[in-house]
């Protein structure tokens, strides 16, 4: 897959059995739908994609940052906000996955891990992964 | 006994000679009308046929695998699907192992290509081998070997050249005379013998609009037929219906659709890999509506021909589906097994996603390094560097 910020090859990550493509320059990671569903299914016993669903639902947030094109699709995702006050997500609008800017994984994983309200959602699954593979760069 | 499936074949048969003939008819008037001459139309059409034809006979199926970008894979790539296409193999008779391909696609669909038994290759998504189980994944493959086994990929290519070269006949025709008039030999004598011109202009006219459409329909005729024979036949290989029945709710209810598939190549798949819907939807369709299969297939009660004839009656309330001569050939009962799969302590979902995704890394040519905290990273194979930071712990690990 070719990272949507700087066209790079990405990487995969495998862990847990659940593959994310991640991209070695800026640190972006890529969550393919079919993995989410993967991940989530054993949680929840709702159908699989309601999380992407639920998403790609809620508003637009209002901001300047920059539309990015979805890797595989190619059309502009919709940025929306998925619990955290400051954490900005990009969703691909026919339900492909999710995108996570570099940035926006380091600051996942230096939240302190009880601020959200939501236990066991599915969102909250998702961060949890994604703090999980990534704690290491807390240090970055 | 496997001669009864000629006699199905044969009305199937039947069908192509109408549309050979609408080949004809057509190429004859088209003829007439732009160059005077109807024997000038037919060698123009027979020409344009036999060329497709040959295409078809010896490339098409390369060229099929090669726009769907599918992979061919061996016994030590996927073991799981090796052995179900080895075990429908068998259970069918087929002679010769097919060559199996697998297609990068998230989509779940399958289909089978080749000109005949010796030359037969089955192809499946990756997204759909990661969804089934084994008795799911055995239901398609014995309804994909059963088109070979029919001789269906080869009866199916033809048709779709048949109906190739008449919709590129009329759409060339009806672009001609659009733009370009009908040419001059015809003008220079419109004085003389107008009327039987006139009629020929409109029998062709008629023929350029409805020709397509009406190969279009028995081609689709034609291919729904197959897919109740393969549904059949797939039914009495694996001796429990379930498992395809199942795997056909699966890829109904995915919303994804096949990105390689188009018009032509999609009645090679195991279900319309279109998702759009329409009034028009069953009468032009390539394939039976699935929910209509499903059912058939859960009411059976028994493996056999007769069985899932009878069960195809009960919903129909009408004809049998399945050729007289098979159902009097297939003696006996043939008892349904149960499931295999909750046995063999199956592989659960990831298992079975990242056992094909591991396929498809190694066919891309992906580096694979193995970190110590729990990470396994795939390197691209464009990747210059000799060494990869984990993400996850931090450490370097060197790429062999």
């Amino acid at each position: 897959m070719i990272c949507p910020v700087c066209k790079s090859d990405m990487f995969v990550i495998e862990y847990n059995e659940i593959e994310l493509d991640y991209c070695n320059q800026c640190g972006g990671v890529w969550f393919d739908q079919g993995e989410l569903e993967l991940m989530l299914k054993p949680a929840s016993s709702e159908n699989n994609n309601l999380l992407l669903k639920k998403i790609l639902s809620s508003r637009d947030a209002v901001t300047l940052e920059q539309k990015r094109r979805c890797p595989l699709c190619n059309k502009k995702m919709k940025k929306v906000n998925i619990g955290y006050p400051d954490i900005l997500i990009d969703a691909c609008e026919h339900g492909e996955g999710l995108w996570f800017d570099g940035g926006e994984i380091l600051k996942l994983v230096q939240q302190l891990p009880t601020q959200s309200t939501k236990e066991n959602s599915n969102e909250q699954n998702v961060v949890d992964f994604l703090t999980e593979v990534f704690h290491a760069r807390k240090q970055d | 006994m496997w001669e009864q499936i000629r006699s199905n074949r044969n009305k199937s048969i039947i069908l192509v000679i109408g549309m050979g003939l609408l080949l004809f008819v057509l190429g004859y008037f088209l003829g007439l009308l732009f160059l005077d001459n109807a024997t000038g139309g037919l060698i123009i059409a027979l020409i344009i046929w036999v060329i497709m034809s040959l295409t078809a006979y010896f490339q098409g199926d390369s060229i099929l695998l090669s726009i769907s970008k599918a992979r061919k894979i061996s016994r030590e790539d996927h073991p799981r699907l090796y052995n179900v296409v080895e075990e429908m193999k068998i259970a069918s008779g087929l002679e010769k192992m097919p060559d199996i391909y697998i297609i990068d696609d998230p989509a779940l669909n399958a289909f089978a290509t080749g000109r005949d038994i010796k030359h037969a290759s089955v192809a499946i998504t990756s997204g759909l081998l990661q969804k089934l189980n084994r008795d799911e994944l055995q239901g398609v493959i014995a309804h994909e070997i059963s088109h070979i086994k029919n001789r269906d990929v080869l009866l199916m290519s033809m048709c779709s050249v048949l109906l190739g070269t008449i919709v590129i006949l009329s759409w060339y025709a009806s672009r001609i005379m659009l733009f370009g008039g009908t040419g001059r030999s015809r003008r220079d004598r419109s004085s003389g013998g107008g009327g039987a011109q006139l009629i020929i202009m409109l029998i062709a006219i008629v023929l350029m609009i409805f020709a397509p459409i009406f190969a279009k329909l028995i081609y689709f005729a034609i291919s729904r037929k197959r897919e109740y024979l393969a549904d059949a036949s797939g039914a009495l290989y694996t001796r429990y219906p379930e498992g395809l029945a199942s795997a056909l709710e699966k890829i109904s209810s995915s919303e994804i659709q096949v990105q390689a598939a188009n018009n032509a190549t999609a009645p090679m798949y195991i279900d319309n890999p279109f998702r759009k819907k329409g009034a028009a939807q069953n009468l032009s369709s390539t394939h039976p509506p699935t929910a209509e299969r499903i059912r058939i297939l859960r009411s059976m009660s028994g493996a056999s021909y007769v069985d899932y004839n009878q069960a195809y009656k009960n919903i129909h309330n009408t004809h049998s589906i399945i050729p007289e001569t098979a159902l009097t050939a297939s003696s006996g009962a043939i008892p349904l097994r149960s499931a295999q799969s909750e046995k063999e302590g199956e592989l659960d979902e990831k298992k079975q996603a990242r056992e094909t995704s591991d396929v498809l890394w190694r066919l891309n040519e992906y580096k694979t390094v193995d970190c110590g905290c729990g990470v396994r990273l795939r390197v691209p194979p464009g990747y210059r560097g000799t060494e990869i930071k984990c993400p996850r712990c931090g450490s370097i690990n060197q790429l062999k």
